[in-house]
């Protein structure tokens, strides 16, 4: 009976308390993607690239010799502003093509094709590393718990509650679930519906932006590291519905938990073969997700 | 999405039929002037593009005529690879079994796939193909008896027909020719067949199908099942050009790109998938020998041609040969 509760203790908490510190990144990646599918109908199939190219901006911004807070500050609103551009600059031009899910989606991916490159060619191939901000580690229930993790958690979990709570409970929040319902009669009521859809795929580019400065000092920095990763958004946003911000934090959440322990008891490598294994399941059963859409819920 | 039916290139086969004439012959050309001057090199990149181009064929039977964007065509393409290496190697060293046996396990691993993500539309459809692809080739990735991350090499040279060897350029140059134009023939003529119109009427308008008293579903797995076959078929023949496979083939990039030859060439068109596989070839090697960065630049223009170009080289041809071609403006109508 000790040997159970020892084996609770020391083996399956820490492991489910280090996935629930990637769990939180993986959430702030899916909460991007889905408020930018549940308004603008648009895949950003760029989104792992973005998530890169905010861990890359922790490499810059620390090598212009600010601390890891102004990273944590600056990224957001850099990738902020990247995605604006990138929605009007490029995504607006096929925006009222008949075939728009199709074009917005080959769009994006043209535009993944292009950062990575472009990441490549700036900052090169090799990985780098990120110094944790908080190093050294807190004794909780009798286990020892590397301190940044909880610090990802704690500042991850915060700006989810704070998205929460911008989407469902501010007028502005009300404005965008408004015109995610009903574009042309929101446009009526004098909404800016199209400056709306700008701002709010910034603000998806922007999350993915925010979990690729978090993660950057767990994993190391590479062009490529938003393609594994990525993967993981998309399962968590497919199971959670599709523009269901619900969805994505309770897939999120659940499916990084099932990740980590499940990686006690076979090798890490059949991680993704099980996720998608989930995915299929839930899908069989509810074919549109476990949640409604954005603005239908 | 209506005048897309009605001005598709089945309704005026005349400029494409042309366009198809053009690239063949081209094609063909290219290798036999090649390998009189001597060079092998530029005749197995042409039959590489050729091999590519049967993979963009099968991407624009779902993406331009079913209006399914597959993200992870590449699983059956790698598959269909896998399998001849390993039917090559282990089993016998005769192309008809190589082939044979691709394509019915890929038209297996097709009907799986089919089964699985068919249940969802539109960009559904497009993750979920993503993900198997994915998934697949992890497992292959971390399977030791296939190879694991090297993949798999010493894959024999095989008589195709008495004096015809997979090693010779020229040689395979001409059977992939044969494979392919074949498909490309076979893909036309569904086409213009009554399951090819439900095809586009799938596209069109899937809710109005089914009031017309068919099954969309049903046609839509048909297509996916022989999407498979045409990437599986296609894969078949990689080993023999290259003597080896790895698990890159079934990765995404394999799969972005038969989408991207696909858009560049036209969608829709079939042609066009050839036509974009031989031109992103060519700028490939092209650009490589100047920079390593040549994705950059082929991301570049696979956005401008999205956003100004949406229909691609022959999308863009078809009307102006149309044009020039009858003096009589409906005369592609008849």
């Amino acid at each position: 009976m000790t040997s159970i509760l020892e084996w609770l203790q020391l083996v399956l908490a820490p492991q489910s308390i280090n996935g629930l510190s990637i769990g939180v990144a993986v959430v702030l990646m899916a909460l991007g993607l889905t408020i930018i599918f549940g308004l603008l109908d648009v895949i950003n199939m760029a989104h792992g690239e973005c998530y890169a190219l905010g861990a890359y901006m922790v490499v810059l911004i620390l090598g212009m010799g600010l601390s890891f807070w102004w990273a944590l500050v600056l990224t957001p609103l850099i990738m902020g502003l990247f995605g604006y551009v990138m929605e009007r600059g490029l995504i607006q031009r096929v925006f009222h093509s008949k075939d728009r899910h199709t074009l917005t989606l080959l769009l994006t991916f043209g535009m993944a094709t292009v950062l990575e490159d472009a990441i490549k060619i700036v900052f090169g191939a090799n990985p780098q590393r990120v110094e944790a901000p908080v190093t050294g580690g807190t004794e909780l229930l009798g286990l020892f718990f590397p301190n940044y993790r909880l610090f990802v958690m704690l500042v991850g979990g915060a700006i989810i509650v704070a998205v929460w709570l911008l989407v469902f409970r501010t007028s502005l929040g009300a404005v965008v679930r408004a015109a995610a319902y009903d574009k042309d009669m929101s446009a009526s009521l004098g909404i800016p519906v199209s400056r709306v859809y700008a701002l709010t795929f910034a603000f998806g580019v922007a999350l993915a932006g925010i979990a690729g400065v978090l993660l950057a000092p767990i994993y190391s920095v590479f062009p490529t590291m938003g393609r594994d990763f990525v993967l993981i958004a998309f399962s968590v946003v497919i199971i959670g519905g599709m523009g269901s911000i619900k969805g994505a934090v309770l897939a999120g959440l659940l499916l990084t938990q099932v990740q980590s322990l499940s990686s006690l008891f076979i090798s890490p490598v059949w991680n993704d073969t099980l996720l998608f294994g989930i995915m299929v399941v839930v899908l069989m059963w509810r074919p549109q997700g476990l949640f409604g859409k954005l603005g239908h819920a | 999405m209506l005048d897309r039916l009605t001005s598709s290139p089945s309704s005026k086969p005349n400029a494409v039929r042309f366009l198809a004439w053009v690239f063949f012959s081209a094609a063909l050309l290219f290798a036999i002037v090649g390998t009189l001057m001597g060079d092998s090199f530029y005749v197995r990149l042409a039959t590489e593009a050729l091999i590519f181009g049967g993979l963009a064929l099968s991407v624009d039977l779902l993406l331009g005529h079913v209006g399914l964007l597959p993200l992870g065509q590449a699983l059956f393409f790698g598959l269909g690879a896998y399998v001849s290496a390993l039917v090559l190697k282990h089993w016998a060293a005769s192309f008809l079994l190589a082939i044979a046996v691709s394509v019915a396990l890929c038209a297996l691993a097709g009907l799986i796939g089919g089964l699985i993500a068919i249940r969802s539309k539109g960009v559904y459809f497009a993750l979920i193909s993503f993900g198997l692809a994915q998934v697949v080739s992890k497992v292959i990735y971390n399977t030791r008896e296939l190879g694991a991350s090297d993949g798999m090499t010493g894959v024999p040279i095989v008589t195709v027909l008495p004096g015809l060897q997979t090693d010779n350029p020229l040689g395979f140059f001409i059977v992939t020719w044969v494979v392919i134009g074949g498909m490309y023939l076979g893909l036309r003529y569904v086409m213009q067949t009554p399951m090819g119109r439900l095809f586009a009427a799938i596209r069109v308008n899937e809710h109005r199908v089914g009031f017309l008293g068919f099954d969309a579903w049903h046609f839509k797995l048909v297509a996916f099942v022989a999407a498979a076959v045409v990437a599986g078929l296609s894969g078949a023949l990689y080993p023999m050009l290259r003597g080896f496979v790895s698990p890159e083939l079934m990765f995404f990039q394999v799969s972005g790109s038969a989408v991207v030859n696909v858009i560049v060439g036209g969608s829709g068109t079939l042609i066009g998938a050839l036509y974009g596989s031989g031109l992103l070839t060519v700028l490939k090697s092209v650009l490589g020998s100047f920079t390593a960065h040549h994705h950059i630049v082929i991301g570049f223009l696979f956005v401008v041609v999205v956003i100004a170009f949406p229909r691609g080289i022959v999308g863009y041809l078809v009307p102006l040969l149309e044009k020039r071609g009858s003096n009589n403006p409906r005369g592609g109508q008849a």
